[in-house]
């Protein structure tokens, strides 16, 4: 074996700045404007000061007269503080979907539908003009390969639409950047000018991290706006009294592990066929540890995973409202004398948004209101220590092989993954072609995939939970379906930008060269072709739901929510 | 009881409970109803019709028509049901006209091939699993194509490589003509492997003539031969799936035009009959 050594340069925090054009001169600007001005240069380390991370995770942006900053629904990681101008924020109900760059939910009728039976084209990716045309009450301008939009008539719509300022020095868009959650509200420039610095999450986080008044102000963001609505929503919470409620977000503390940009590394390490395994993983709390409290997942994933032999084998994958380390700390509070350590270890897989409900108020505000009949069974050790199989261990319900399988390739991120049972698949393809008969003759999936055993993941897209694909689409053209979810493409505002091709760590999102009604490919003024992204959006407009699921005539093929291991087994075992 | 037990349970007792009554129609009818034969046969075509109407509902996925695999559940059933009303229609006897007895033979040959089909589709798929190394049945041709290059390749460099030409003269007389095309087919489907592994021997043999260095080769090419097998497996398979509707429907669909003549005939020719 060749016992040479290969140096490469370490990655480093700040290998890519997030705006080359900032300037030296950006900083010491920004330098004199609150929060900055007060924040203690002597609280940062060294290799992580104030003007560093202002250089290298910071951009300075002007918008605009009706320029969209963000959108509602859109995902983002980065935050903006409005330096300068007037920027406005669109309360609920909000703008209508075709503004912000959406398709108007629109399910096909009857006729309609059979209707397709004689008019869908013959040409591959063939439309017709009026569905590549967008809202009139938006503009695009194109940038290279991105583009802004912007608002035609802001007038109007501060006429039609309920309003607000947002003042100088002030944030917004950092709840969605540090928890990876969508977007609550559409901002938009009210006049030219406005300027606005945006801050990529990492310097958000570090900002956070060393001075304590924005760490305090943005604390007190998350847990008025988002925290007290979360716990209300999750088991064991929202059974508390109005002041225990307030009590308990009050203490309780927040983190995110991990690395947003995890798709890219998984795509990395899926192309050289070693994708995630937990041995890369960075661990959140580790079995056999002190209980320190409650971790409540909000976003993101995590794996479960207990000792065994020299390794860890994993049990069963967290996602958003999960919890980890109930079960201990309602086992000690109920028996003080025989207390026991965490019994699991939880691992970030790519990245993970907690909560962590700690110890001291679990025992004195949440477990006492619990019924004994809700809480959990004691926990019962084997003759070696280790706790005995709970309801956790997912790799009884559908198999040690497929839970890795699913835990290493992502698939868990699925909320209507194309799951293939190869027993009883006759490679009939008619799946394909009802896929193509829904979509103007062009099928949106590969029956081909990943395989363990018998079944297989095909190449559909899985409308994640997490959906990657979202982050940077500069026209809100990719978005979730108003009332499904489904994760779906609005041809008429698709730039071919290939933002979420390049996210997609399932490559599920596929780019197209598009033609009109008779089949002759569209160019641009530079006679460049059309490109649009195409993929699968779970037949949102036809009737009766995914037309591969109903046309698999041996029950082969299942849309499935990888989250809901129960489900998943019961359709195993069928 | 999981659900494919249950919903076979469920579908079998139907069926038995189905053809008893017609039997018992069969041999009570009669009496009861004149003409009773035109009752069954009235039945068996409505039957039949709708059992072909399950090609038309996949050319259908847009409408909400249920779901094809409960239609196909439909399908395996009521076709076996037709089986039943077809002897009470001929009284358990054979026909003995020419015209009768082809639309009998049709018949059975529609049952037949249906019945393959059902065999088929249930057994094949897992054949394939177990087999591994899953492939699209279009890209088969494609990864024929560069597993023959990549083989004539290896067989080729090994000429200037060692000076020798016994690797190559093996290919042109033992490998050439299987990387050709699909081989082995019916051996294939009947999970006979032996081909395999006269090649494997062969190659095997060929290795005390070889230095390292082609032996290496050899090695690849070896290789390549397997995977080559297992693309033939695959396509043989496949093939067989895919290809038996094509016996199938065209049979369902002469079967239904020689029904219609047989139901014209039967009114044309029955003044008299009572």
């Amino acid at each position: 074996m060749d016992s040479t050594l290969v140096i490469v340069e370490k990655p480093q925090r700040w290998d890519a700045r997030f705006d080359e054009q900032m300037s030296e001169a950006d900083v010491d600007r920004l330098l004199t404007v609150p929060p900055f001005s007060v924040m203690n240069a002597e609280k940062f380390p060294r290799k992580l000061s104030v003007r560093d991370i202002l250089y290298h995770d910071t951009s300075i942006k002007r918008y605009r007269k009706g320029e969209i900053v963000v959108r509602q629904g859109d995902y983002g990681t980065s935050a903006f503080m409005v330096m300068s101008g007037k920027v406005r924020v669109v309360l609920n109900p909000g703008l209508p979907a075709s503004v912000l760059g959406r398709r108007e939910p629109n399910r096909k009728g009857f006729f309609r539908s059979l209707a397709q039976l004689w008019s869908n084209a013959r040409e591959p990716e063939s439309f017709r003009h009026s569905q590549l045309k967008a809202d009139a009450r938006i503009v695009r301008q194109d940038e290279g390969d991105s583009a802004k939009v912007f608002l035609q008539d802001v007038p109007r719509i501060l006429d039609e639409h309920k309003t607000a300022m947002i003042e100088h020095g002030e944030f917004f868009g950092e709840i969605a950047a540090l928890s990876r959650m969508p977007r609550t509200a559409t901002i938009f420039a009210e006049e030219d000018g406005a300027e606005l610095l945006e801050i990529r999450w990492q310097g958000l986080r570090d900002l956070m991290r060393y001075d304590e008044a924005l760490r305090t102000h943005i604390d007190q963001i998350y847990r008025e706006r988002a925290l007290a609505t979360f716990l209300q929503s999750t088991p064991f919470f929202n059974g508390l009294a109005e002041d225990q409620r307030r009590w308990v977000v009050e203490k309780t503390e927040f983190a995110t592990y991990g690395d947003y940009d995890w798709s890219g590394d998984y795509k990395r390490l899926a192309q050289t066929g070693t994708p995630g395994r937990a041995d890369h993983e960075s661990i959140i709390a580790q079995e056999g540890d002190y209980p320190d409290g409650v971790i409540l997942i909000r976003a993101g994933f995590a794996r479960l995973s207990q000792k065994f032999g020299h390794g860890h084998r994993t049990l069963n994958y967290l996602g958003a409202g999960q919890m980890y380390g109930f079960d201990e700390i309602a086992h000690n509070w109920r028996n003080p004398d025989s207390a026991l350590p965490l019994q699991y270890t939880l691992r970030v897989i790519g990245y993970t948004h907690v909560l962590v409900i700690p110890t001291a108020i679990m025992e004195t505000v949440v477990l006492p209101g619990i019924p004994e009949r809700n809480l959990p069974p004691l926990i019962t050790r084997k003759d070696d220590g280790a706790a005995k199989i709970s309801k956790r261990d997912a790799a009884s319900l559908i198999g040690p092989d497929l839970l890795e399988f699913l835990t290493e390739n992502r698939f868990f991120n699925g909320t209507a993954t194309m799951t293939i049972d190869l027993d009883r698949c006759t490679r009939c393809d008619d799946c394909v072609r009802a896929c193509a008969s829904t979509h103007n003759n062009n099928p949106r999936f590969l029956r081909h995939g990943l395989v363990s055993g018998n079944i297989m993941v095909a190449n559909a897209c899985m409308h994640c939970g997490d959906p990657v694909c979202m982050i940077g689409c500069p026209t809100g053209a990719i978005h979730r379906d108003a009332f499904e979810g489904q994760v779906i493409i609005n041809p008429a505002t698709c730039i071919g930008c290939k933002a979420c091709f390049t996210n997609c760590p399932y490559d599920a999102i596929r780019m197209v060269e598009v033609r009109d009604e008779k089949g002759v490919i569209m160019v641009d003024q530079e006679m460049k072709p059309i490109i649009k992204a195409t993929k699968c959006d779970l037949c949102v407009e036809q009737m009766g739901g995914p037309a591969c699921e109903r046309a698999c005539p041996h029950g082969a093929l299942a849309r499935m929510n990888l989250n809901d291991l129960d489900a998943f087994a019961k359709w195993l075992k069928r | 009881m999981r659900f494919f037990a249950r919903r076979r349970w469920f579908s079998v007792f139907a069926l038995i409970l189905l053809s008893s009554a017609a039997v018992l129609a069969h041999i009570h009818g009669s009496a009861i109803v004149p003409r009773f034969n035109y009752v069954t046969g009235w039945v068996l075509f409505a039957v039949i019709l709708f059992l072909s109407i399950y090609n038309v509902r996949k050319k259908l996925p847009f409408l909400p028509l249920g779901s094809s695999e409960s239609w196909l559940q439909f399908h395996v059933y009521a076709g076996l049901f037709t089986a039943v009303l077809f002897a009470v229609h001929v009284s358990f006897k054979v026909p003995t006209g020419w015209f009768e007895g082809t639309l009998a033979w049709l018949y059975g040959l529609v049952m037949i091939s249906g019945l393959a089909g059902l065999f088929l589709s249930r057994a094949a798929p897992k054949r394939l699993t177990t087999f591994g190394g899953e492939v699209l049945f279009e890209r088969i041709p494609a990864i024929r194509s560069a597993l023959r290059k990549q083989a004539e390749a290896l067989a080729l460099t090994s000429i200037p490589q060692v000076q020798s030409t016994t690797i190559a003269e093996f290919y042109v007389r033992d490998l050439k003509d299987f990387f050709e095309g699909p081989r082995n087919f019916w051996l294939h489907l009947f999970q006979i492997r032996r081909p395999l592994g006269t090649l494997l021997n062969h190659i095997t043999d060929l290795n005390r003539y070889l230095d390292e260095k082609e032996r290496a080769t050899l090695a690849q090419i070896a290789e390549l031969v397997r995977q080559k097998d297992g693309l033939d497996y695959h396509y043989a398979l496949q093939l067989v799936l895919k290809g038996w509707l094509f016996t199938h429907i065209p049979l369902t669909y002469s079967l239904l035009l020689l029904t219609l003549v047989h139901v014209v005939l039967v009114f044309a020719f029955s003044g008299g009959a009572r």
